[in-house]
Formats: C-alpha cells, structure tokens, sequence
C-alpha cells in the first residue's frame, strides 16, 4: 500500500476511536456523577529516511475530560449527595483512594457510609465515614458536616485534584488522581440530590454525526485511491 | 465496532429504567410503598494508550492516554425512603408509621418478614395478622368482648370491655429498624426480609432509638411521585433513541468500511 492509504488509515482508525468515546458518552448519559469524555487528534510526523520528506500521520492520543457541573436532581434520599463546585468524593477501594462525583451513599449493615457497589467513603481525615446505628435524623451540611439530631458525628471530605488533565478512569464512575489531590473547601455539598451526567446529548450527536461523515469520506478517499492505483497499473500493462 | 455495543449496553440500561419506572407506577397506590430507583455506573475503561508512557518516536512522555470506555450497566436499583403521606382510614387496626421503622410477621416457614403496610386485621381467633394473614410480632390477641381497641402512638395496645370505664392493656407492638433499609430484600406483598446487608433488626418501642411512632386510623400512602416518574419516563425514553441513533451511525460507518474494495 501506498504512503496515502496509510495516512487515511490512522485518521480512520482515530475515527472509530472516538466513535466509541462519543457512544460511551451517549451510554453513560444517565449515569450519577459521569464525566463527558472527548478525544483530540494529534499530528503525528513520521521520519522516512533517505532523501524521503517525513510523513504527517493523524493520531488520537488525547483524551478530555469535561469537568463541568452536571445538572442537580432531587431525590430526597438522606445520604444522596451532590457537589456544586470542583470537589471530589473519596473512596477507598482495594486500589487505593478513589475519587468521584457519584454521591449515592447508603449505609451498610455495620454501619459504614458506602457507595453503591460497597466502598467505604472517607471523612476529611482519610477515615471511613460512621453512621451511628438509631442515629435519628441525619442532616448534612453544605460542608459535609455530618450531624445526628443536631450532635455533629462526623464530616465527608470533599478533596480537589491537584492535576485535573491526570484522571485516570475506572468503571463505577471513579478516577485515579496520580497527581495527587488536596482538601477542597469551596466546594458546597447539597444534601438529597445526585449530580446527573454532563453528557451533553445534543453535543454528541453533533459530533457522531462528524466522525460518521468524516469516516464516510476517508473510506471514499480509500476508495478512489484504489482505483487510482488500478488505473495507473492498467496503463502501465498496456 | 466497539460502538455498537457499547450503545446497545446504553438502551439496556435505559430499558431498565423503563422497567423500574412502571414497577413503581403500577404500585402507586400500594399501601407504604417506596419507589425503586435504577442507578447506572460506567463500565471498565481499555487503556489504549497509558498516561506517562514513553513515546516510542521520539521519548517523550505523553502527558494524557487514551482511555476507551465500554459502556454502562446497572449498578443498584434501590428504594427511596421518603414517607408517603398519611390518609385517615378511621380503621382501627389500620396503623401508619410515622417515621422509620417496620412491622415484624412471622412467615408460614417460621422466617421473620418486615412490612410498612399497617394495614391490620384480626383472625377469627383474635390475633392480630397483617392483610397476608401472617402473624404480627409480639403476637396479641384481641378478646371477642372487647368493644373497642386503641393503640397509641408507643404502641402500647388497649381494649375497652362492656361497660367498663378503665381500658386493659393487651401488649406492645413493637418496631424493627435497620442500619441500611435499603439493603432488605423484597419478597413481594409489601414485606421484606433480611439480609446480610441490611444488618439484623434493632427492635424497640416506636418512638425510641430513632424509630416511628403509630398513627391509628391512617394508612401510610404509596410516596410514588408520579409527575417525578412520568418525567423519568420520558428522559430514558430519549435516552434509548438517542443510543438507537449511534447504532444507526456505527452501522453507516460499518456499511462504508464493508463498501470498500
């Protein structure tokens, strides 16, 4: 194959790249606390050597998250709580500390603030949240403040990447922060509501819609460089 | 094409919203229901490209990877505790809960089963049994004699006789309370039963350790909120088309893929 067809080729398999970003995204639009998620595509030069010029290849290796507030949805549940600001929930998983925007809580059998598939949520200190058993009326406070009949037992910590472009993504709505992550006081929690997704549909389908035309053309591309190549060898024959 | 399935695990998810929604809609007006709500989680991200990895070509380190997702599931459909309003039924073995806090029934195989429906009656015995005719724990019989019966907002349960003034205590109903109400497991006909994430009941008098008290007369009211379902109904109805679409369009890019000679 020719210098061309590879060229299209790594466009086109970018493409099909962020197709999937763009159907995760769709997927996830009604996840609690999901990150829309974008992919940007990069020049990529390749040197030929000899007396060639380099080659310019396409090469999607950026991904980017979108940070931006999710819509708020009251649900009135005590422990479904929702971040107005940049603050993160963490979590302690068999991994490590998580952080997340997924506020719904629920308290285990032991008494333990979880999340929905069971990971303990950790106070300002690093600690796991306790909610005492018969505690009354739990009230949380926009700064995480946990109290039971007024008596405050505890506080949720809502911590900031230090390194916001460093998320790596996990299933269950988590992110890695390897860059680290710092207590955050100006974020606001709001208590009986859940942030919903960021996805912004009207936004992806614009997008799909690009990255459907824009493989269409590459495969087009592909299609008459075919032919051009046949052409050239049939004259050649002759 | 990863897309495709990606955005048929996204109309699945959305499917089962639809089915948690009309479940909730057709138990509108069951006595002390509480609506389920489906919560979805993202599924496991591929690292096509690792964050600080080396570039082969030229040996930087690349600032950001590339992560693809998979997709969504269901992570939890879970109840939500909210109270459902009280309407007066004048019954007087009809006993709302206001509060937390469940009704304990022993179940035909002996298991302890736990119901907000107050909805009470009496076996031809006296027995008080809830509408399933299992037994209510503690177990109090109510004479054939007694004119009437009143129970107060502690539970306590009193029966006046002929022409008695004094009523007689006939026992205590009690309340069970859990950790995690939302960790019991529903076995259908408003009760359910423990399990180990709910945590073993805490039983006490209604109206102690951050328990309920009874309201005789009135039933607890289903707290569907059906503007709030219908409204969810039509953003996962939305949320399936707009998952139909990128099928449509990852199949387009697949049939021009297909085209290629």
């Amino acid at each position: 194959m020719t210098n061309t067809t590879y060229t299209t080729l790594t466009r086109q398999s970018g493409l099909l790249d962020e197709m999937r970003v763009v159907a995760n995204n769709i997927a996830n639009s009604s996840t609690t606390g999901f990150r829309s998620e974008g992919v940007t595509f990069s020049e990529w030069v390749s040197r030929l050597g000899g007396n060639h010029e380099s080659l310019s290849m396409a090469r999607a290796n950026t991904r980017v998250n979108d940070l931006s507030q999710g819509g708020l949805s009251r649900t009135g549940g005590t422990f479904d709580l929702a971040i107005e600001g940049e603050g993160f929930f963490l979590v302690l998983t068999p991994n490590g500390e998580r952080l997340t925007r997924n506020g719904n809580f629920t308290p285990n059998a032991q008494g333990d603030l979880v999340t929905s598939d069971g990971y303990p949520v950790l106070d300002a200190g690093g600690a796991p949240v306790f909610i005492p058993q018969g505690a009354g009326t739990i009230a949380i406070s926009s700064d995480g403040t946990l109290s039971a009949d007024g008596q405050p037992v505890g506080q949720i910590g809502v911590v900031r990447p230090l390194d916001a472009t460093n998320l790596i993504r996990e299933n269950g709505v988590r992110f890695r922060a390897d860059g680290g992550f710092e207590p955050d006081g100006e974020s606001r929690l709001v208590q009986g509501f859940l942030e919903g997704s960021n996805v912004d549909p009207v936004l992806q389908i614009a997008r799909m819609i690009e990255v459907q035309r824009a493989y269409e053309l590459g495969q087009n591309f592909l299609d008459r460089e075919d032919e051009r190549v046949r052409e050239a060898i049939r004259t050649l024959g002759k | 094409m990863r897309a495709l399935q990606i955005a048929a695990t996204g109309m699945s998810a959305q499917q089962t919203r639809v089915e948690v929604i009309s479940n909730n809609l057709a138990n509108m007006n069951s006595t002390g229901y509480n609506p389920r709500r489906a919560e979805f989680a993202d599924l496991h991200y591929q690292q096509t490209a690792r964050p600080g990895t080396i570039n082969a070509s030229d040996g930087t380190v690349l600032p950001t990877g590339v992560q693809l997702g998979l997709g969504v599931q269901a992570a939890s459909v879970s109840m939500v505790l909210a109270q459902g309003a009280l309407s007066a039924t004048g019954g007087d073995l009809d006993l709302a809960i206001e509060g937390s806090g469940y009704f304990e029934v022993t179940l035909p195989d002996g298991r302890a089963a736990y119901t907000r429906d107050g909805a009470l009656k009496r076996t031809g015995d006296g027995l008080i049994v809830n509408s399933e005719g299992f037994p209510v724990i503690p177990e109090i019989t109510i004479p054939a004699d007694a004119r009437s019966i009143s129970v107060n907002a502690e539970g306590e349960v009193y029966a006046y006789f002929g022409d008695r003034v004094a009523a007689e205590r006939l026992g205590q109903l009690n309340l069970s309370g859990f950790t995690n109400p939302k960790g019991l497991e529903a076995i259908g006909s408003n009760m359910f039963v423990e399990t180990e994430a709910s945590g073993p009941p805490l039983v006490a008098v209604p109206g102690e350790d951050g328990l309920g008290t009874l309201q005789q007369g009135f039933l607890e009211d289903s707290s569907v909120d059906p503007v709030k379902e219908v409204t969810d109904l039509i953003e996962a109805q939305r949320g399936y088309e707009l998952n139909s679409k990128v099928i449509t369009a990852a199949d387009q890019m697949l049939a021009a893929t297909v085209q290629v000679r």
